[in-house]
């Protein structure tokens, strides 16, 4: 099923759930909506669901408006971040309410249950009851209950922030794989990037109630439309710094205060034709500590991350957050020399955070 | 909540550093001694130089800021005692003897305030008394003035030493007998006096005066006393406290009650003892109990069982229909948008306010016209069950809509929104989701109106007269109006008849009571 | 498809939404409807026939159930009532028997009452819960029976009884302090109610925030202070408003222990007064015209305060909007 969404505003009196927000969702694709917490996601996942009215905007599955269509008829299964499951029904009741609902016969419930059941890997408790099962069980009786009327619509609502980290990883993969066996349109609807970018085909970055960008996972890390964007994707965030950009000997040069970096000419006359400060963003990972370089600085911090150490070091009044090899044993206080991998650098307006590398 | 921590816990973490001097132990404890007396006469101030002139403006004629002035004084010195013994608690585990001491020399300090400031303002012991200014002693013949103060009152009347009095006015006394009419006795109240002087019979009217004598040997008991509460306090494990001041605030229940079970299986009573036909104590009886059964009450014809019933009837009913109205009703001011929402919630409320009382008479006129309607008229017209339940119904709205409300609040927006996806409507979101997970709530709003049915009276009366429908609480006033003299002891048991078994229902339903505030998993967006 | 961006709202979309709208809203008012309906019936309809009721002059003596056959006299029966020169004595009763009561008893006897039984042995709590519910309910009759008796004079009174044990004078404390007894009398009974709602309020807190301010240092006394007190506000003002409308409208047991002497109208209250006028006996002259006037009046009373308690406790607030919504 396809979904356009086309200028949707949701609005709860003065407070802006979601605001004039455009998505075109392919068939059988795997879209996330990704941001921080408060962004409207949620509540752009409930107005598709037909809970909330959209103040204004169209919704479309297929070629159906649905705008005035009941949650019901919109065909669509829905898995919410505390599962709502039904205290008082067992885990067969559960999985069968919406069938029951439909009038399905008896038997027919019956074997739909059990397959789901079987295929969420669940055949064993349908007896009991929500209270007595794991948070990751509850979790698949949840996704069972959205799978088995068949819809063409998933939403989930940040399943998987109630689980433990290694459940987390496992649900991760079974969501993604039972979704391309299926093939049903499904949002996903996450605060965590990592989740967004491993399981999305598509991710749409949301915050404060607009869209930020909607692409594909690399195209996001790799050329982020927004500042905004550069910054919430990926782990450790891009770092930022205020530079200004000139053309110098045929080729160009950031410089902030001591720090200057050479720049290649097609991200510098990209920048440079800016006048002013543009804000540079580079990420932890195209900053290495050399052994003979031009930018120097000292080690303020120095956090172990496992294999890696989070590294936080200061030039003058800046500040860089990189990694490291653990088995260089850094240490605060230490005088390091940087290299800045400038072929990986973004460049954004202050004013507006658009990026002048990649925006049209 | 764990149970057994004391409730008065001591400052924390004191054990690990040098103890304070003794001294400094003092004074802090004197300071929460007097801070806890200045306390208590600011109250006494508030209630009787406050409270009570603003109300009698008003001309209001209570005594209750009264008492409550005298209480505080009353107090007073206890809670100064436990306040200052609060700093000793710190030792007791770990050294009595300090405990003690700490305890003792504060409370003495303290009572020699208490005591200098009573004698200042002639209060308690030293306050003035009711005196005839004379001594007496206990004779044969009868009592004998022993002296007489001069110019006091007795000398004013021309009393003399050597009259043997025999009675105040035409009561016979002895002397505890004399010494009862004088301390009841208010100042400048005459006393007429029959006594014997030489052979001669005469009679003489003693004015009472107020004499505050201020006898220091007075103090001694209430020294002792205080030292020994004092040192009640420093032992008494903390986690008692709070049972204390359970069975303390309970106390005239607690008699009360005893009272009246006492009565039910006896004759007679004075006070708690139950008499026989001679003023001796005995005359138990089962009478009381076994003529509710045998259905015969003072000539009073019944047959307990259909009353019981129709109690039971009433109180059923009514249950029922209070807690599918209510939560219908709640529902939808809980979950629903519709015009009116705010006004009916606020409204409900305010119709609590709208006395049953006032509202008798034109309840009586619609259920008459309701019950010209056919059908409806015979099962909820006048007269009908149906008809007095669906009144206490209406009156147990105010709370059941605002209970069942609170409690569907509770429950996590996503049930609903889940049950909407999966395709259902919203009555069965309502009846099928949503109900089975206010359970608690519904039996507490049962139970409350289950015990409103129950005892209800002054409708069952009102609607039913003359209908032979009848229900305990009726029964029990027909009892009071129909038998003379009235057996109270009678009517005591079948009082406790009616209480039995509501007492014992909500015994077992107390947990769910609890529950009215519980309910809800998380909370959700 | 690439259409262009369509409009929001086609007039068929709009018809569609206004019928939605039109459809919850019935459902809505379904749900309502019971209560609805038991509340016109028995609340507006007879507050509608009391009021007029106060501009007639019915009695038992020109009794009649046709509301057109009453005589109409007009305000004369509040002109009566203001010019009564017992109605501000009755006035000031009133206010102070809910004050006192309620803050005595209905809010700080039954909050103390909840804070000391939650703060024992579980099953110690309930039963003394289950001994202070006790007065709610006993029958009236028997449960003032029970207090007449404590108070009586010797030889009957329970409380003269310790007296002469302890030789103290006996005295006739009815007599003496009417109004003592009728504050206690309803307030043990009073106790109850708040008693319940508070304690369950308390036994919601979730135990994790009680236990983290006892690690966090505080003592019992503090964890009542600054943890438990404010954690039930809203019960709180719940039983305050509930409970200033219960003390007003109730009169049974003053009635039955004192019926508003001794003297005169020592502690009659409003609603008493109401009573006795316009039912205390059915075939005397009771005066439903000028009762209905009392009545009135109380009841505008108990609609000021209502209004005075939501306003100052924002009742607004516990009214959020529904999260679900018509399409
Ligand atoms: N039912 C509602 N009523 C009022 N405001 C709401 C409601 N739902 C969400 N909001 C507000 O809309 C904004 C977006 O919320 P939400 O969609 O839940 O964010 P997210 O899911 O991205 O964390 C927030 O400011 C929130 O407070
Ligand atoms: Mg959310």
């Amino acid at each position: 099923m396809e979904i356009r969404i086309d200028n949707l505003t949701k609005k709860f009196g003065d407070v802006v759930g979601v605001e004039d927000l455009t998505l075109h969702i392919e068939d059988g694709e795997f879209v996330a909506f990704l941001g921080p917490s408060g962004c409207g996601k949620t509540t752009t996942l409930l107005t598709l669901a037909g809970i909330y009215k959209p103040t204004d905007g169209l919704i479309r599955f297929g070629d159906r408006v649905v705008n005035t269509v009941q949650p019901k008829d919109r065909n669509i299964g829905m898995v919410f971040q505390s599962y709502a499951l039904y205290p008082h029904m067992t885990i067969f009741q559960n999985i069968a309410y919406p069938l029951k609902l439909k009038k399905a016969p008896k038997n027919v419930q019956n074997e739909q249950v059990r397959q789901v059941a079987n295929v969420m890997g669940i055949g064993e408790l349908l007896d009991r009851r929500p209270g007595q099962l794991s948070g990751g069980q509850q979790q698949r009786v949840a996704l069972g209950r959205a799978l088995v009327k068949e819809p063409d619509v998933l939403l989930f609502d940040e399943p998987l922030s109630n689980l433990d980290a290694r459940l987390r990883l496992t649900m991760r993969g079974e969501i993604k794989h039972l979704q391309k066996n299926l093939g049903i349109t499904s949002i996903y609807v996450t605060h965590d990037q990592v989740e967004a970018m491993t399981m999305a085909d598509r991710i749409a970055v949301m915050n404060g109630g607009h869209l930020q960008a909607f692409d594909a996972p690399d195209e996001l890390y790799d050329r982020p439309k927004t500042r905004f964007v550069a910054g919430f994707v990926g782990n450790p965030p891009m770092n930022f710094l205020d530079v200004e950009v000139s053309p110098a000997n045929g080729q160009f040069l950031a410089q902030a205060d001591s720090i200057e970096l050479p720049l290649g000419v097609e991200r510098g006359e990209a920048s440079a034709g800016h006048r002013g400060t543009v804000v540079m963003g580079i990420r932890p990972e195209d900053i290495q500590i050399v052994d003979e370089g031009d930018v120097r600085g000292e080690i303020f911090v120095v956090e172990p991350l496992g294999r890696e150490d989070l590294i936080d070091v200061r030039i003058g009044p800046h500040s860089f957050i990189l990694l490291a090899d653990t088995e260089k044993q850094h240490r605060a206080g230490e005088l390091v020399s940087l290299n800045f991998d400038m072929t990986q650098a973004q460049f954004f307006d202050p004013q507006t955070e658009r990026s002048l590398l990649w925006h049209q | 909540m764990t149970a057994r921590e004391p409730l008065f816990d001591s400052a924390k973490s004191k054990a690990d550093e040098t103890p304070p001097s003794f001294q400094a132990d003092l004074i802090e404890g004197l300071r929460l001694g007097f801070i806890s007396i200045l306390i208590a006469l600011a109250a006494a101030f508030f209630f009787s130089g406050i409270v009570h002139p603003l109300f009698a403006l008003g001309s209001v004629e209570e005594t209750v800021m009264d008492v409550l002035t005298r209480l505080c004084l009353l107090a007073l010195p206890f809670i100064a005692y436990i306040a200052s013994a609060s700093v000793a608690r710190r030792y007791t585990a770990t050294n009595i003897s300090r405990a003690l001491g700490l305890a003792l020399t504060c409370a003495v300090i303290l009572f020699a305030a208490i005591s200098a400031g009573h004698y200042a303002l002639n209060y308690g012991v030293f306050a003035p008394r009711p005196s005839l200014q004379m001594t007496l002693s206990q004779t044969e013949a009868g009592v004998r003035v022993e002296t007489i103060a001069a110019g006091g009152a007795a000398d004013k009347a021309e009393m003399q030493v050597g009259d043997v009095i025999t009675a105040i006015r035409r009561d016979a006394v002895d002397l505890e007998a004399f010494n009862k009419r004088l301390s009841q006795a208010e100042a400048g109240a005459p006393l007429r006096l029959r006594f014997t002087r030489g052979a001669e019979e005469m009679q003489e009217t003693v004015r009472v005066a107020l004499v505050s004598d201020k006898q220091l040997n007075l103090l001694l008991p209430g020294l002792l006393f205080g030292l020994v509460f004092t040192a009640i306090i420093v032992f008494l494990p903390g986690h008692w406290a709070p049972y204390i001041a359970l069975v303390g605030l309970l106390s005239p229940l607690i008699v009360g009650y005893f009272w009246v079970i006492v009565a039910t299986f006896s004759y007679r009573t004075e006070g708690l003892v139950p008499l026989d036909s001679n003023d001796n104590f005995g005359g138990f009886t089962l009478k009381n109990w076994e003529s509710i059964f045998a259905g015969n009450i003072a000539g009073l014809e019944f047959n307990i069982w259909p009353i019981l019933m129709t109690s039971l009837a009433i109180a059923v009913l009514m249950t029922f229909v209070v807690l599918l109205v209510s939560s219908m009703a709640g529902y939808a001011l809980s979950r629903m948008h519709f015009p009116g929402r705010r006004f009916f919630l606020s409204f409900t409320l305010i119709l609590h306010g709208f006395p049953a009382i006032t509202l008798l008479i034109p309840i009586f006129f619609v259920l008459l016209r309701l019950g010209d309607l056919p059908v409806i008229g015979d099962m909820v017209g006048f007269n009908t069950i149906g008809g007095i339940a669906l009144v206490m119904v209406a009156f147990q709205l105010p709370l059941g809509v605002w209970l069942m409300k609170g409690f569907f609040d509770n429950i996590p927006w996503d049930m609903e929104r889940s049950a909407l996806i999966d395709g259902a409507s919203r009555f069965r979101t309502y009846w099928e989701i949503l109900l089975p997970q206010i359970r608690p709530g519904l039996l507490a709003l049962g139970i409350f109106a289950f015990i409103g049915g129950w005892n209800a009276y002054i409708i069952p009366a009102t609607y039913s007269i003359g209908s032979g429908l009848s229900n305990l609480p009726v029964f029990l006033n027909e009892l009071i109006d129909e038998t003379a003299p009235v057996d109270w002891n009678q009517v005591a048991a079948v009082g406790l008849f009616q209480l039995i078994p509501i007492f014992i229902f909500f015994i077992f339903a107390q947990e769910y009571l609890l529950n009215i505030y519980a309910g809800g998993t998380k909370g959700s967006s | 498809m690439s259409e262009p961006v369509a409009k929001p709202k086609s007039s068929a979309a709009l018809v569609q939404s206004r019928r939605n709208a039109l459809r919850s809203y019935l459902g809505a008012y379904g749900f309502m409807a019971p209560a609805g309906v038991l509340v016109i019936i028995f609340f507006l309809i007879p507050v509608a026939i009391v009021l007029y009721l106060s501009v007639t002059n019915l009695a038992s003596s020109n009794f009649t159930s046709d509301l057109a056959k009453m005589e109409f006299i007009g305000l004369k029966n509040y002109q009566t009532l203001l010019n009564d020169q017992f109605a501000r004595k009755i006035f000031f009763n009133t206010i102070f028997y809910v004050l006192v009561t309620l803050s005595l008893f209905n809010v700080s006897l039954a909050l103390i009452v909840s804070l000391l039984t939650t703060h024992i042995d579980r099953s110690a709590g309930f039963v003394f819960r289950a001994l202070w519910i006790l007065p709610r309910i006993t029958s009236p009759v028997v449960y003032i029976l029970i207090w007449k008796r404590m108070m009586a004079e010797a030889p009957f009174g329970i409380l003269n009884q310790f007296n002469e044990f302890l030789g103290q004078p006996t005295y006739n404390y009815v007599a003496t302090n009417p109004w003592v007894f009728v504050v206690v009398v309803n307030g043990f009974i009073g106790v109850s109610f708040g008693m319940i709602i508070f304690t369950s309020a308390i036994e919601s807190i979730p135990k994790d925030l009680l236990n983290a301010s006892l690690v966090d240092g505080s003592s019992r006394m503090q964890r009542i202070r600054y943890v438990i007190l404010p954690l039930i506000r809203w019960p709180l003002l719940f039983v305050v408003t509930y409970q200033t409308l219960s003390l007003l409208t109730s009169f049974v047991e003053i009635q039955l222990l004192t019926d508003g002497g001794p003297g005169l109208y020592r502690t009659e209250v409003w609603s008493l007064t109401a009573y006795h006028r316009a039912l205390s006996n059915y075939f005397g002259n009771a005066q439903w015209g000028y009762g209905s006037a009392f009545a009135v009046l109380l009841v505008m009373i108990g609609v000021v305060l209502a209004v005075i308690y939501m306003r100052v406790f924002r009742f607004d607030e516990l009214v959020a909007e529904p999260r679900v919504e018509a399409l």
